[in-house]
C-alpha cells in the first residue's frame, strides 16, 4: 500500500483542480456580467435586459459616469476617508501593541479584553449611538455637566445651562474617527511584537537607548513588513465601507463612491435603472482596490505569517 | 584594540526579590579589577539575576553595587560603563553588523568619522572586518557571537558581561571561541562577568568562579582551588567529569568508614560525615571493597563506570581502558591513595582534611 500515497497525488491533484476551477467560475460569473452589463448601452438594456455577450458602450458609458455624476469626485473622497482610516489605524495599532508589550502595564490582560471586545462590537452595531455622538462631539461633556449638577448652578447664575454643539456629520473626521475604534490592528501587532526577543530590548537598553529610540529605531523598522500588510487590509476596509459613510454624510460631496454607486439607481419613480451606468461606476470603484491586491498580495502573505527571519 | 582598565566590583549585602519570590538573600563579594569571573550554578541558582542586577536590566531589592568605590546601583545601563553579550546575541535583524556594532556610539552623539574608526577596530579585534556590510541574517551563528562582542567592546566598557554567550554554538566551536574570549579579555583588560551552568567554561576560563546555589555563594576561589578544595558537597558535586562520590561514612576513634567496616580515611572528626572522593582516584584491585556494576560509558580515553557499594551507595569510578568491565561484573576497589574530602554530613561544609590511607585498611 505504500506506493498509494504517491499515486493518490495525481487524481488529488485532478479534484483540487476541479474544485478550484468551480469556485473560479462562482467568484468570476458576477464579475464577468458586471463586465457585460457595464459594456450596454442603456436602451439595449432595457429592451433585452442581462445580455450573455458584451456591448460596445464600455467607454461611453465610463465617460458618462465622469461627466454626470459624482462618482469621480466621491472615488477621491473615498481615497482620502480610506488612506485616513488606514494611516491611523496602523498608527493606532502600533502605538498601543507596543505599550502592551514593552512596558510593564498593570493589569494589561484586561486592557487588551477590553480592546478585543471592539472586535465583536462592530462599528454597525453601534450606528445609532454613534451617530448621536458624532452629531454632537460635545454631548458626552454636556452629559457630565448635567449629571454633576455643574449645569444646574451654571443656569441659576447666567439664566441658561451649558449646551456645547459641535457636529461633525458630513465631514472626513466624522466618517474616519468612529471607523478607527476596533482592535484588530492591536491585536496584530501585539502577536507581531511578541515574536521579538525580550534580549533585543535589552540590547537596545545596555546601547543607551531609551523607549522612544528603541520604538523608532528598532520595533519600527522590524514591523515594516507587518505594518504594510495591516495598511493595506485596513485601506481596502475603509474603501468597501458601506453603512457608516451613507449615515456620516447627507451629501453627494462628502458621500465616498461606494454609497454614491448606491445612490445611481432612481429611488421609487419606477424608472428602469440605468444598470450599464451603474454597472460601469462599479467597475471604475473596484479598479483601485483590485489593483492593490494585485500588487501589493506577497506584503500581505508576509505580513499575515508572522514570521520575520 | 586599545585597552581598557578594568573596574573592581564590591558587592555589598545585595539582595533581590520578586514579590515574596527571595531570589538573591544578600551576596558580598568583590571582583577584582580586570579579573575574569565566572558565575557557575545551575539554572534558578539566580546567576542571571545577579547579572542583570549588574548591568542595570533590573532594580536591586536593596544592598550596594561599587564599580572602582562608585555606587552604580541606580544608574541607567549607558551610565555604568558595561557592555553585555546575550545568548541569544540579540542582534538588531534590520541593521547591517557595522549599524549593530555603532548603534550605541551613535546614540550616545559619537561624530561619525570616529564613530566609523571605532567600529573598524572592533570589527577587526573579532575578525569580522569584511562582514560590515552583512546583516545578521547573512551569518553564522558563530558570527553574529562576533558581532555580539564587537557590539559589547566598541564602547570600551570597564566591566564586560557574557550571559551564557556560548550555549548556542556547537562543540567544535565552542572550544575555538572559548579560546578565544580568554585571549580576548587579556588583550582588552575589561573586568569580564561570564554567567554559565557549564562547569569546563568556567574552570579553563576564569581567573576565580563564584559558584552560587540558591542565591548563596557557596564558594568563590580559583578553578584549581574549587577542584582541590571543593567548599561544600554542593561544589563538590558539581565541579568535575564525572563529578566527585558522595558517600555517606562514620567517623569514630580517628577513622571514616563505610558500613561495611572498610576504611577510608583518617580523620579527627566523629559521627556521621559525607566522603567525598575523586572518581578518577579509585583503583581496582582484588582484594578491596566489593562493588557491582551497574552501566559503562567508554570514552575512548577511559571508562567510567557507574557502580553501586554492598550497602546500595552508588559510585562512579574512571578506569583505563585497557579492560572494560561489563554491567553486573562483581569487582574490587581500592581506596587507597585516594583524594577523599571530608563533609560535615548535615550542613554539606566542609571538615578538616582528612588523611589519606596508604594501603589497603591503614590509615596513614
Amino acid at each position: 500500500m505504500s506506493g498509494d500515497i504517491v499515486e493518490d497525488t495525481r487524481g488529488i491533484d485532478r479534484t483540487a483542480s476541479i474544485v478550484l476551477a468551480l469556485g473560479l467560475l462562482f467568484i468570476l460569473g458576477p464579475l464577468v456580467f458586471t463586465l457585460i452589463t457595464a459594456s450596454q448601452s442603456y436602451d439595449s438594456f432595457v429592451r433585452s435586459g442581462i445580455s450573455p455577450v458584451p456591448g460596445t458602450h464600455l467607454i461611453e458609458n465610463i465617460r458618462r459616469l465622469f461627466t454626470t455624476t459624482a462618482i469621480p469626485a466621491q472615488v477621491v473622497n473615498s481615497f482620502i476617508v480610506a488612506l485616513m482610516v488606514a494611516a491611523f489605524k496602523c498608527a493606532l495599532a502600533f502605538v498601543t501593541a507596543f505599550g502592551l508589550v514593552f512596558f510593564r502595564v498593570h493589569y494589561a490582560g484586561i486592557v487588551f479584553a477590553v480592546l478585543m471586545g471592539t472586535v465583536l462590537l462592530p462599528l454597525d452595531l453601534r450606528v445609532v449611538t454613534t451617530y448621536q455622538v458624532v452629531s454632537n462631539v460635545a454631548m458626552p461633556v454636556n452629559g457630565l455637566l448635567n449629571a454633576t449638577g455643574i449645569n444646574a448652578m451654571i443656569a441659576a447664575f447666567f439664566g441658561a445651562p451649558v449646551d456645547l454643539q459641535l457636529n461633525l456629520l458630513d465631514s472626513y473626521p466624522g466618517i474616519v474617527l468612529p471607523a478607527l475604534a476596533t482592535g484588530t490592528g492591536v491585536f496584530m501587532m501585539r502577536q507581531f511584537f511578541r515574536t521579538l526577543p525580550g534580549d533585543l530590548v535589552k540590547a537596545a537598553q545596555m546601547d543607551g537607548a531609551g523607549w522612544f529610540r528603541f520604538m523608532i529605531d528598532i520595533a519600527l523598522p522590524l514591523a515594516r513588513t507587518n505594518l504594510t500588510a495591516l495598511f493595506i487590509l485596513m485601506f481596502l476596509g475603509g474603501w468597501t465601507m458601506y453603512l457608516w459613510p451613507l449615515l456620516a454624510s447627507s451629501t453627494p460631496a462628502m458621500q465616498t463612491a461606494v454609497v454614491g454607486l448606491a445612490r445611481l439607481s432612481p429611488q421609487g419613480d419606477g424608472q428602469v435603472p440605468d444598470y450599464p451606468l451603474i454597472m460601469a461606476g462599479a467597475v471604475v470603484v473596484s479598479i483601485l482596490p483590485l489593483l492593490m491586491i494585485a500588487f501589493l498580495q506577497r506584503f500581505i502573505v508576509r505580513g499575515l505569517t508572522l514570521t520575520e527571519k | 584594540m586599545q585597552a581598557t582598565i578594568g573596574a573592581e566590583i564590591r558587592l555589598d549585602a545585595l539582595t533581590k526579590s520578586y514579590g515574596d519570590n527571595l531570589v538573591l538573600p544578600g551576596l558580598d563579594a568583590t571582583l577584582g579589577a580586570g579579573e575574569f569571573t565566572v558565575i557557575l550554578g545551575p539554572s534558578g541558582c539566580g546567576k542571571s539575576t545577579l547579572l542583570n542586577l549588574l548591568a542595570g536590566l533590573e532594580r536591586v531589592t536593596s544592598g550596594r553595587i561599587l564599580m572602582n568605590g562608585r555606587e552604580v546601583q541606580g544608574l541607567a545601563p549607558r551610565d555604568r560603563g558595561v557592555a553585555m553579550v546575550f545568548q541569544n546575541y540579540a542582534l538588531y535583524p534590520h541593521m547591517t553588523v557595522a549599524e549593530n556594532i555603532g548603534y550605541a556610539l551613535k546614540i550616545a552623539g559619537v561624530p561619525r568619522a570616529e564613530r566609523d574608526r571605532r567600529i573598524a577596530e572592533a570589527a577587526r579585534t573579532v575578525a569580522l572586518g569584511d562582514y560590515l556590510t552583512r546583516r545578521p541574517g547573512e551569518l553564522s551563528g558563530g558570527q553574529r557571537q562576533r558581532v555580539a562582542i564587537a557590539r559589547a567592546i566598541v564602547r570600551e566598557p570597564s566591566v564586560m558581561l557574557f550571559d551564557e554567550p556560548l550555549s548556542n554554538l556547537d562543540a567544535q566551536l565552542r572550544h575555538g571561541t572559548r579560546m578565544e574570549l580568554a585571549a580576548l579579555h587579556r588583550r582588552i583588560g575589561a573586568s569580564s562577568i561570564f554567567v554559565t551552568h557549564d562547569q569546563v567554561e568556567a574552570m579553563t576560563l576564569a581567573d576565580r568562579i563564584l559558584i552560587l546555589n540558591k542565591g548563596r555563594i557557596e564558594q568563590f576561589d580559583t578553578p584549581e582551588a574549587i577542584y582541590r578544595r571543593p567548599a561544600s558537597t554542593f561544589v563538590a558535586g558539581f565541579i568535575g567529569a564525572p563529578p566527585m562520590n558522595l558517600l555517606d561514612a562514620i567517623a569514630e576513634s580517628g577513622r571514616v568508614r563505610l558500613a561495611s567496616g572498610t576504611v577510608l580515611a583518617g580523620t579527627g572528626a566523629n559521627g556521621p560525615v559525607t566522603l567525598g572522593i575523586r572518581p578518577e582516584t579509585i583503583h581496582l584491585n582484588d582484594v578491596g571493597e566489593p562493588v557491582v556494576v551497574d552501566y559503562v560509558e567508554d570514552l575512548g580515553g577511559h571508562h567510567v563506570l557507574a557502580a553501586h557499594l554492598e550497602d546500595g551507595q552508588s559510585l562512579r569510578i574512571v578506569t583505563p581502558p585497557d579492560r572494560r568491565p561489563e554491567p553486573g561484573e562483581r569487582l574490587h576497589v581500592s581506596f587507597a591513595g585516594a583524594s577523599v574530602h571530608l563533609f560535615d554530613a548535615i550542613t554539606g561544609r566542609r571538615l578538616a582534611d582528612p588523611a589519606p590511607i596508604r594501603s589497603e585498611g591503614v590509615p596513614a
